[in-house]
């Protein structure tokens, strides 16, 4: 391969030994409450390296990566046992778009930050009243001066008990309704106005928060595009969600998959026929999302959005959630017991992929944009709003 | 121009699809040959390897074919099952191209690959390591199932002499070999029972020799054009229930509108794209890696092709029902590729057998 990837594995063999070595294959969703001073230090090291953004421009301090090297880059990590990235939200969701559509100034004033490892980022989305009907956001912002003033509720916000900024997209034009008149705002999330409380999931852990935000502020210049534009914004960071971010997951999920095989030979599950059969549909199922994701890069590459694209989410989401369903069927009854007190990994797994096939649209969601963006099909009727 | 896709396939996919979908007619052709009893349509096979020049796709150029390997069959092999079209193109373009290719002697592969290019020959592929047995260097054995078998001049056999696996071929017209097409559940498929009677090795010109582990291999990779043509069918049945799903109205408005049809017609899309992912991996896979890849699409292509023939009946009602509509044919050939060329239990138990590190 390239050098920049035969560099990368030098770097990972030399680099993600000692300390950070507790971090091996840790950290992944269910597990990402873990020992988070030790994954700042891990980042920073990440980004001091040059390692954050490999794939951005490099005329915005990446390194211009291709897709190819991308693909290798994320198996290198994984196959080193680089655990679950705490930049990431940031680093593949939130730069592209603000590379897309930010201004130099706002460029210049938060990718060093990303690209360093020093400054984290969460996104605020979703409302108690705006899940799946995302545009029914209430959470207001209005212009005093210089300054955005925020007031409202952001809901299952992962990892804002960790990070440093807040992208929020808010209703800006009083009487709006729907996908208008909204912005999308970058806010710092140590201040008076916000108040974060975490809450506890089914896994026992509190990796998502409840965000309030009372006088919450901004500097105005703290937009990206203009009001009126947040819908547009906030759907692009969406779109960058199924490209390339999916591709270090396809790794996660190859050493999840490896985990539970190697149990099945060790407790004799491996000789069960029915398991067997689940086991070998769930690698059929790991070979198509390499190949799916592989075509929608491509397409993504020469500007095209190709249909395929569209089943991403919802065949990862289902094949993981049957994956932790597997994994207790591996541990048999086993799995009734937590050792030491502690949830395992494949608890974790179990657990978490539950939310897989809810967070980032749910399964029913998909199915309408599957509908009626690839195949063409009616839109769904609305009722009419309060 | 898709990935993995290059202009070439593009050009031949654009011939072979207005071509196959003009002998589809709506149905018609799939009727034409269920009434003409053979399971086969001579006339398409003579124009799609003629005219069209299909037939050695996958043969390389220096033996006269286009050069366009696995991803060039799988071209043609979606476009065939989008129309049911039913020639034995998977056997001479397909296995016989591949067991030649990989593993034939040089002078069996100039003796057979520039004739099936032409489409001069068309031979299919009859597995008999089992099935035969030899008695003073005369072969005996039945085959009950071949496809294309009354559609072929030649057959390409394999059998186990002395602890090898030899290959060979033989005209299909000898007095020893008696042919006799059976009556199928999918009418548009010939199958034949080959009974070989004291055949005399005389007769058949050896081509190669090999194992049977590498035989299998090169047998599985020559499925991934199976995989194709279920992806290719697949297509038709979601294309045909989108089409009618939009013009047919109940409670007043189209039933395409009815979330639950929305939701039924996306999961059938996911599980197209899902086999088109896995034969497309399988066409591009390294050597190395083929066997595996082949085996994946083999079993998640069946399996998506008949999950998606079976909810298009469902998405139609009644009309889905009737021998009159063709969606029948789709499913019936759906229904037969789950259990030819390796069945879906083989191939899960397969992958299997290598993820846990005890294949044969
Ligand atoms: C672990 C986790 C992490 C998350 N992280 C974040 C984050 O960092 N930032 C953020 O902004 N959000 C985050 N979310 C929120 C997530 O995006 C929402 O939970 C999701 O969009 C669903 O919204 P909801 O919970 O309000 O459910 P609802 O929208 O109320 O849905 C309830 C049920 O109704 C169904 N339903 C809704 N509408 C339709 C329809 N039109 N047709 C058919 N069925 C329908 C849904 O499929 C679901 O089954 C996270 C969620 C989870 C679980």
């Amino acid at each position: 391969m390239s050098g920049l990837i035969d560099k990368f594995d030098t770097w990972m063999a030399e680099n993600f030994c000692g300390e950070f070595e507790s971090l091996r294959g840790r950290a992944t969703p269910g597990d990402e409450d873990i020992m988070p001073e030790l994954r700042f230090a891990w980042e920073r090291k990440m980004g001091e390296a040059g390692w954050v953004g490999v794939g951005w421009p490099k005329e915005h301090g990446g390194k211009g990566a291709s897709l190819e090297e991308l693909v290798a880059f994320n198996e290198v990590y994984a196959r080193h046992g680089g655990p679950g990235r705490n930049g990431h939200i940031g680093e593949t969701l939130f730069a592209p778009t603000l590379i897309a559509y930010g201004t130099d100034a706002q460029k210049a004033k938060y990718l060093p930050g990303i690209k360093n490892g020093t400054e984290l980022w969460c996104q605020g989305y979703s409302e108690p009243n705006a899940g799946s009907d995302l545009s029914n956001i209430k959470t207001k912002a209005r212009l005093d001066g210089d300054e955005w003033v925020v007031d409202g509720q952001k809901i299952w916000t992962s990892l804002a008990m960790d990070a440093d900024y807040v992208f929020v997209i808010a209703r800006a034009e009083e009487g709006t309704v729907g996908r208008h008149g909204l912005v999308f705002l970058l806010m710092k999330l140590d201040q008076a106005g916000i108040d974060i409380r975490p809450i506890k999931q089914i896994s026992e852990t509190a990796e998502f928060n409840e965000v309030f935000f009372d006088s919450a502020r901004c500097h105005k210049d703290d937009m990206i595009g203009g009001v009126g534009d947040g819908w547009k914004i906030a759907m692009a960071l969406l779109g960058f969600e199924r490209g390339a971010s999916t591709l270090g997951q396809q790794m996660t999920f190859t050493n999840e998959f490896e985990s539970i095989v190697k149990l099945a030979k060790e407790n004799g599950a491996a000789h069960d026929p029915t398991i067997r059969q689940r086991i070998a549909k769930a690698y059929c199922g790991l070979k198509v999302m390499r190949m799916t994701a592989l075509r929608t890069l491509e397409a993504a590459h020469h500007g095209e959005l190709s249909r395929e694209g569209y089943m991403s989410k919802i065949y990862w989401a289902t094949w993981h959630r049957d994956l932790g369903e597997l994994a207790m069927d591996v541990m048999g009854p086993d799995a009734e017991l937590l050792k030491d007190g502690e949830y395992g990994m494949l608890h974790k797994l179990f657990l978490f992929s539950r939310s897989d096939t809810i967070y980032g649209g749910t399964n029913q969601i998909q199915r309408n944009i599957i509908a009626e963006r690839a195949l063409g099909m009616p839109k769904e009727p609305r009722g009419k709003p309060k | 121009m898709a990935y993995p896709f290059t202009e070439d396939h593009d050009m031949i996919r654009e011939a072979v699809r207005g071509w196959a979908q003009a002998w589809y007619d709506g149905g018609k052709g799939p009727e034409r040959v269920y009434q003409s009893g053979t399971g086969f349509d001579l006339e398409a096979w003579q124009a799609l390897s003629g005219e069209l020049g299909m037939a050695g796709v996958a043969i390389k150029e220096e033996y006269g074919g286009a050069g366009l390997g696995d991803l060039g069959r799988v071209v043609v092999m979606e476009e065939l099952g989008a129309s049911l079209c039913s020639v034995p193109f998977q056997m001479a373009g397909g296995i016989c191209t591949d067991i030649l290719q990989k593993l034939g002697t040089a002078s069996g592969k100039s003796m057979y690959l520039p004739r099936i290019a032409s489409g001069q020959i068309c031979p299919t592929y009859v597995e008999g390591l089992d099935a035969f047995s030899i008695k003073e260097s005369s072969l005996s054995g039945v085959v009950s199932m071949n496809a294309y078998g009354n559609a072929a001049s030649h057959f390409l056999i394999s059998f186990q002499r002395d602890k090898k696996v030899s290959l060979g071929v033989v005209m299909a017209a000898n007095p020893n070999i008696e042919v006799e097409q059976q009556k199928t559940l999918d009418p548009t498929r010939s199958l034949a029972k080959i009974t070989f009677n004291n055949l005399s090795l005389d007769d058949v010109k050896v081509i190669g020799t090999t194992d049977r582990g590498r035989l299998q291999d090169i047998v599985d990779q020559s499925f991934i054009a199976l995989a194709a043509e279920c992806v290719g069918g697949a297509q038709k049945c979601l294309d045909i229930t989108l089409e009618y799903a939009g013009q047919r109205e109940q409670f007043d408005r189209p039933i395409a509108s009815f979330q639950a049809y929305k939701h039924r017609c996306a999961d059938m899309f996911i599980a197209l794209e899902e086999a088109r992912s896995a034969t497309y991996a399988a066409a591009i896979a390294r050597p190395d890696d083929k066997t595996e890849a082949a085996l994946i699409a083999k079993v998640v292509a069946a399996d998506a092709y008949f999950k998606i023939a079976g909810d298009a009946i469902q998405l139609h009602g009644g009309i889905g029902f009737t021998w009159e509509y063709p969606l029948h044919f789709f499913f019936k050939r759906a229904r037969a590729n789950r259990s030819i060329f390796g069945s879906t239990s083989r191939g899960y138990n397969k992958i299997a057998d290598r993820i846990f590190g005890n294949a044969a």
